[in-house]
């Protein structure tokens, strides 16, 4: 046996009683075993034995769903220890995060990782969604799933949201202020949702109060929930999309034509595209440790970029919160930059109809577009309409953002890049 | 095991390094703190000085940790003694920082007040350039010593302070200067510039400096006519306005902001109504006997004893006990100390004659300002009729009766005649005082207007 030092350690203990008793199969040595090493483990067995060749191809779903909800598992990590310090009160949020910065350890870091780890999980979703959609996988049997991954991409922007308020310094503050603005522009419930949402008409304690268990409670639990249900539904779907395959699909036989002939297991009841186990044997390879390792890899990948991040930059930190002066330009968090620029076109179809309209059509999406062509292929020619239309929004969303972000200087005024004044605050 | 899985073990071994190496260097930069080398200078220092084992002991078993200062009354947590060690440590006098002694001020001590109070910056910042302050997104850094008086102001009347004479300063100038006539403080004054009573918490020093010297240049299209103060007036009066910070001081704090003064004492004598029974320079009751010269026929410890009860000094007067504080004592006794000098007296408001009192009515409510310290005007107010300028008021007496001034005060003139009506309007214009001045004081600053007509001179208009 030749095996390395650590393997070998491993095994002993993993074959001892107690190693026995938790793990049940050790490090796999038979296809038996690696099936079993799924199966048996409760954190595994979410996801099958065997997993479609085509699903492990990193150059095809670029492991962005699984970065966002690593991002979103560091973010639950390092937000639960931000909670042993944080107070979530007008008065003393902001000294609690220069408490954070000065006497606690390892405070910053673990401030900077949250603040990396949420904007970087605002992106993936993002990019997520359009990986999604440019590979066609929102199809059927897959059009719900989709529904629900807009529903976490709406729930990643309000968790990000609410969480901008917490430090209560004048970038939070009037980044809220802006935000919800916006919100209060839509017709009849927009004020009303403006109040409920900041518990009065202005930005304070009570603001400060409901984005605090909106951020820490309300919206991780349902953003929990609705991932177990996403990754449940991608595994019941047949797991990821690919492109259609004579043996994936099968007829379903109605219930009263079954042969009688033959004893039927609870197999042959299941929808058309669960994975036939042993249907297409040659292209299905065992997901331990075909996909588990990947996943682990990826992880580690994930962590290391974030920790890069959060030791050499920090997040901001800029004055406590002051209502009487709210720097000029107040910008909404970047992501929200885009609406921002078209508000400042016009409040009411800026605002308000062009993304409730973009809102509306990605949930519609699956259900309008139900051509089979072109299927779990990038850029598939067959899907050339659907990809322009989605192309142009996606570009027309980037470049109002990059407008909004550098591109507007005091009073939302044009302003180049490069000679951008400082944002205007009262004059010291 | 195949080859693919072989890159994989290769892959971890790989990223686990990485994130083990990023932890160390993000646990190193953690616990590099700046102020540990300081702790451990500060120890060297004290071993080095210890005479005894005790002290080397002592000395040897100091921990290295963040020491602070709360202060949960003014909202403050200072850090700055985890760096400045010694502040409290005459034999460390003359040493450099951060490891010099701190002068002793008893009335001040450290675990009540803390350091940030005065010399603001940042308490709860560790590193030195975020404790000073001079950090972007940080609007109070470090006083300069040159304006520390100012904090003196924040709690402490200004006139009040024998300590802090640039403060009585800056508040003179202020005062005598017109500020008022277009600026509020406390309430009082006019509503054409903006209201100064946060503006000590605001503005840094080079920016008032500029804004008095050209108040263009920090405040576009500012009405505001450029100030010609003398350097020390400068000075004084950018240090008046850091002073004016708007925090209201809480609780033990605010019972200590009352300096017996002879400034107070005179304040206290007036609203007491002493001046019913007690006369000065001839003025007031009779029934006790005249005050001129009591400082000299009394000592200061008679006349404490004399305000806490009169009785036990002076058997069978008729001077009832009024139950004054000691602070308030002591202000009355500093009072009547300093009547012996003549600018006390002729200044006491009730012995001054109408037009006196009108000057000092005009003074003030900032009424120079704009028309002038001897109202002789020359203020600039570009493209007004009257000559570019805000008019003197020296021969008002000679166009307006008295109930026309009165009006006139009281209504204001929010629209200037235009020389040019195709240039902007004139910036500066009269404000409404109806709401502010009273009607004594009316009567007084018309008195004093009246007055202003050179003796003997008749123009006729």
């Amino acid at each position: 046996m030749n095996a390395p030092l650590l393997k070998r350690l491993w095994q002993t203990f993993a074959r001892s009683r107690v190693g026995r008793s938790i793990f049940r199969v050790g490090l796999p040595e038979s296809n038996l075993e690696r099936s079993q090493a799924m199966t048996s483990s409760f954190l595994l067995h979410i996801q099958p034995a065997k997993v479609h060749k085509h699903s492990l191809k990193a150059g095809y779903s670029l492991g962005l769903g699984l970065i966002s909800l690593y991002l979103f598992f560091i973010l639950i990590g390092t937000g639960v220890l931000l909670m042993f310090y944080y107070v979530p009160s007008t008065d003393r949020a902001y000294n609690e995060m220069k408490d954070l910065q000065f006497v606690v350890s390892a405070g910053l870091l673990i401030r900077n990782m949250h603040r990396w780890a949420a904007h970087l999980m605002v992106l993936f979703v993002m990019l997520h969604l359009c990986r999604v959609f440019y590979t066609g996988a929102y199809k059927h049997p897959r059009e719900f799933n989709w529904v629900m991954g807009v529903g976490l991409f709406l729930l990643t922007l309000g968790l990000s949201f609410t969480g901008y308020l917490l430090p209560w310094d004048q970038l939070a503050f009037w980044a809220i202020t802006v935000g919800t603005n916006i919100a209060g522009y839509a017709p009849i419930i927009g004020p009303k949702v403006k109040y409920l949402l900041l518990g009065g008409n202005v930005v304070g304690q009570e603001a400060l109060t409901r984005f605090y268990a909106l951020h820490v409670i309300v919206l991780p639990t349902l953003a929990l929930i609705m991932v177990a249900v996403h990754l449940w539904r991608v595994r019941k779907d047949g797991g990821l999309s690919r492109p259609d395959e004579s043996g994936d699909v099968i007829e379903q036989i109605p219930l009263g034509q079954l042969p009688t002939n033959k004893s039927y297991g609870l197999m042959e009841l299941a929808r058309g595209t669960t994975p036939q186990v042993g249907k297409n044997p040659e292209d299905e390879v065992f997901s331990w440790p075909h996909l588990v390792f990947r996943e682990i890899l990826l992880f580690l990948l994930v962590a290391a970029v974030v920790l890069f991040l959060a030791i050499f930059w920090n997040a901001p930190l800029e004055e406590y919160a002051n209502p009487i002066y709210p720097p000029n330009p107040a910008k909404a968090p970047w992501y929200f930059l885009g609406l921002q620029e078209l508000v400042s076109y016009s409040a009411f179809w800026g605002g308000v109809v062009i993304p409730g309209l973009l809102v509306t059509a990605l949930v519609l999406l699956p259900y309008l577009d139900r051509a089979r062509a072109g299927v779990g292929r990038w850029f598939a020619r067959e899907r050339v309409v659907a990809n322009s239309i989605f192309t142009i929004c996606l570009l027309a969303a980037i470049v109002f953002t990059i407008i909004g972000t550098y591109f507007r200087g005091p009073s939302w005024s044009w302003v180049e890049p490069w000679q951008q004044p400082p944002a205007i605050t009262e004059g010291r | 095991m195949n080859n693919s899985m072989r890159t994989f073990y290769g892959w971890f071994t790989f990223l686990g390094l990485v994130i083990g190496g990023l932890v160390i260097l993000g646990y190193y930069r953690d616990e590099y703190r700046e102020w540990k080398q300081y702790q451990h200078r500060f120890i060297q220092e004290e071993i080095r000085r210890a005479t005894t084992p005790q002290q080397k002991a002592l000395a040897e078993t100091t921990r290295v940790e963040v020491r602070q200062i709360l202060l949960p009354e003014l909202n403050r947590v200072d850090r700055c003694t985890t760096c400045h060690l010694a502040v409290e440590d005459p034999s460390y006098g003359g040493y450099p920082q951060p490891l010099a002694y701190h002068p002793l001020h008893e009335q001040h001590p450290f675990e009540k007040f803390g350091c940030t109070i005065c010399h603001r910056g940042q308490g709860r910042a560790a590193t030195g350039a975020d404790a000073h302050g001079s950090v972007p997104h940080w609007d109070q850094p470090m006083l300069p010593m040159k304006y520390i008086q100012a904090s003196c102001g924040q709690c402490h009347e200004a006139a009040d302070n024998p300590a802090a004479p640039e403060l009585a300063r800056g508040q003179q100038v202020f005062e005598t200067s017109g500020c008022r006539g277009c600026h509020k403080l406390g309430g009082v004054g006019g509503n054409i510039g903006s209201e100064l009573d946060k503006v000590g918490a605001r503005r840094s020093p080079e920016w008032l400096k500029q804004h008095f010297l050209t108040p263009s240049a920090v405040t576009p299209n500012s009405a505001m006519p450029p100030q010609k103060f003398s350097d020390a007036d400068l000075d004084a009066i950018v240090l008046f306005m850091l002073s004016q910070t708007g925090e209201s001081a809480p609780g033990y704090y605010a019972s200590m902001k009352v300096i017996p003064s002879a400034s107070q004492g005179q304040r206290l004598f007036l609203q007491k109504g002493c001046i019913g029974c007690h006369s000065i320079a001839g003025q007031g009751g009779k029934v006790g006997p005249a005050l001129d010269d009591v400082g000299l026929r009394r000592a200061p410890e008679w006349m404490m004893q004399h305000f806490r009860d009169p009785q036990s000094v002076t058997p069978g007067t008729v001077m009832p006990k009024f139950g004054f504080t000691e602070t308030e004592a002591r202000a009355l006794t500093e009072f009547l100390l300093h009547l012996r000098e003549r600018n006390v007296v002729s200044s006491l408001p009730s012995l001054m004659n109408p037009v006196e009192r009108g000057h000092e009515v005009y003074r003030k409510y900032g009424c120079a300002g704009c028309h002038g310290l001897d109202a002789k005007g020359g203020v600039p107010n570009p493209n007004a009729k009257t000559a570019e300028q805000v008019p003197g008021l020296i021969y008002v007496a000679d166009g307006y009766t008295k109930s026309e001034l009165n009006t006139r005060i009281l209504k204001g003139q929010r629209e200037i005649p235009a020389l040019d009506p195709k240039r902007a309007p004139p910036p500066l214009y009269m404000p409404a005082w109806g709401a502010v001045i009273k009607d004594a004081e009316l009567d007084d600053l018309v008195a004093y207007l009246v007055s202003l007509k050179p003796k003997g001179e008749d123009v006729g208009f």
